[in-house]
């Protein structure tokens, strides 16, 4: 599974740091969101799933 | 009960009647009806006559195709006029108000989100949860002194709007006046609440003025809030002070009246189901974040929101014409068996909660971590604090078919 977080759509939303928060991450002082890890392992897929689908702005994607 | 497919219900799904005289079986909101459009006419043009609300609109009843619309604001634009089904708000800069990010589009929303975001920060909220912690404990053993109170005005009033002062930065001694201008907007045409429209623009225009001293006064002393953000962002001129005035206008009529709404319509449902209570209270030290989602899903604050076509669309056999005004129903996306497993049962455990009371899209609630988190402190303090919750009479609800008020919620409280 590949991941992939385009930081010019970000808007800090938090939603994927909820939903997947083995993946994602946002600083305190930071206006976008951190992608800790662009090939997760394959039990993170649902949660990550979630995130693309409930990210507001549709910054994540999921490849295979 | 469901109505048959071939007679359309007779009432218009935002009726202002159908709301103030809600089924409290039905958490309020005409399920049925809801349904039936749903199922028959997910896209259906509804017209009004009255002269303070819109013309006509389209309504779009399902959960996924309020998500399409909230997502797409290219197609549906949100700075065209309208918010809701109103003529006036405060936060259109086309019928009189001033430009707010909810009603701005593209660079700009994202230039204003910006600004004011930086007072919702994971560590200012962070900050926030010990002063929340505080007004709920005052609040809570403040009313349980009473025993018999309305729940809505002792404990579901109070804590969002300290809350809301805290946000912004009201000072202390300005609270009971701030506090008097942002009830005055909660309803607008409840004359039980507001007697007259006029009272509505005089709060507004106040409020307005006391932005603007706010605004000098942080300037000499700034701290984390988002007064400050502003004051700190018009300096470099990132916001123009008539975008200021949208913004605190817009925090100022959504974000404590939703908050309130959500408990309020919360509690009676944990009075009406025991055995959701009981769960509750086995984990009174540490409310899961399910509970406030379930909250927000069942009470949906805002029965609504309007768009405005930028081009012509088909949808569900319908074409919404470039220029129509498109009113996503989210009450109904709240109850769509499309979306949501059994969505006429209260399950605070709900997990996923595809729930739209919030929105999905660009504008999605900025102020949804706080709102979850005030009401989840609110319910630990509530909890831990009493023995018992019972009705001590029958709810009333406000008289509004945008925002999904309670009037009153009467209750006795038994100290732990
Ligand atoms: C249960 C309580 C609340 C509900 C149901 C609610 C609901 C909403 C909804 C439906 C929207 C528009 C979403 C869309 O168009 O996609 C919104 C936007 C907004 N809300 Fe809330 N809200 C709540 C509490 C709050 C609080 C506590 C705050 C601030 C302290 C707040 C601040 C805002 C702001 C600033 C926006 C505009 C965001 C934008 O346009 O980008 N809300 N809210
Ligand atoms: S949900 Fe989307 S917008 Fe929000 S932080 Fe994550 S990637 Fe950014």
């Amino acid at each position: 599974m590949k991941v992939t977080l385009d930081e010019s759509l970000c808007e800090a939303h938090g939603e994927c740091v909820l939903a997947a928060p083995e993946v994602f991450d946002l600083d305190d002082d930071s206006d976008v969101a951190v992608l800790l890890d662009d090939s997760p392992p394959e039990d993170q897929r649902e949660n990550v799933v979630m995130a693309a689908r409930l990210c507001p702005v549709a910054a994540i994607t999921v490849e295979d | 009960m469901t109505i048959d497919a071939g007679t359309r219900p007779e009432l218009g799904l935002l009726d202002v009647e159908t709301y103030a005289n809600g089924n409290p079986d039905t958490y309020g909101l005409p399920l049925d009806t809801y349904q039936w459009y749903r199922d028959n006419e997910p896209c259906s043009w509804q017209e009004f006559d009255d002269p303070a609300l819109i013309d006509a609109l389209w309504i779009v009843s399902r959960n996924e195709d309020i998500w399409t619309i909230d997502r797409d604001t290219e197609t549906f634009a949100t700075d065209r006029g309208y918010v809701n089904f109103w003529k006036v708000t405060p936060v259109d800069p086309t019928m009189g108000g001033s430009p707010a990010m909810l009603s701005m589009s593209g660079q700009d929303h994202k230039r204003n989100r910006g600004v004011i975001s930086r007072g919702f920060t994971p560590k200012v909220v962070r900050r926030l949860e010990q002063k929340f912690r505080d007004y709920a404990i005052m609040v809570v053993d403040r009313a349980i002194e009473k025993g018999t109170f309305n729940f809505v005005d002792e404990i579901a009033h109070a804590m969002p709007m300290e809350a809301l002062g805290d946000v912004l930065g009201v000072p202390p001694e300005d609270r009971a006046k701030f506090f008097h201008w942002v009830d005055q907007f909660a309803a607008p045409f409840d004359t039980r609440i507001t007697p007259s429209f006029d009272d509505v623009m005089i709060a507004i225009g106040e409020l307005m003025v006391y932005a603007t001293e706010l605004a000098e006064k942080r300037k000499v002393e700034p701290g984390e809030d988002v007064m400050s953000q502003i004051v700190k962002a018009s300096a470099d001129e990132t916001l123009s002070e008539e975008e200021m005035m949208g913004n605190v206008a817009l925090l100022a009529s959504g974000a404590a009246e939703s908050t309130r709404t959500a408990l309020s319509h919360g509690m009676h449902e944990l009075m009406r189901n025991p055995e959701q209570l009981a769960w509750l209270r086995e984990r009174a030290t540490d409310v899961p974040d399910t509970v406030a989602q379930e909250f927000v899903r069942i009470a949906s604050p805002f029965t609504h929101l309007v768009r405005t076509a930028t081009r012509d669309v088909e949808m569900h056999g319908k074409t919404i014409r470039e220029g129509d005004r498109v009113a996503m129903l989210f009450a109904s996306g709240n109850f769509d068996e499309r979306a949501i497993e059994n969505p006429r049962a209260f399950d605070l455990s709900r997990s996923p909660n595809m729930h739209v009371s919030f929105g999905r899209g660009p504008h999605t609630c900025l102020g949804k971590h706080v709102a979850a988190l005030e009401i989840k402190i609110l319910l630990e303090e509530l909890m831990q604090r009493t023995r018992s919750i019972e009705p001590a009479g029958d709810i009333d609800y406000v008289r509004d078919a945008y925002s999904r008020g309670v009037y009153s919620l009467p209750v006795t409280v038994k100290p732990a």
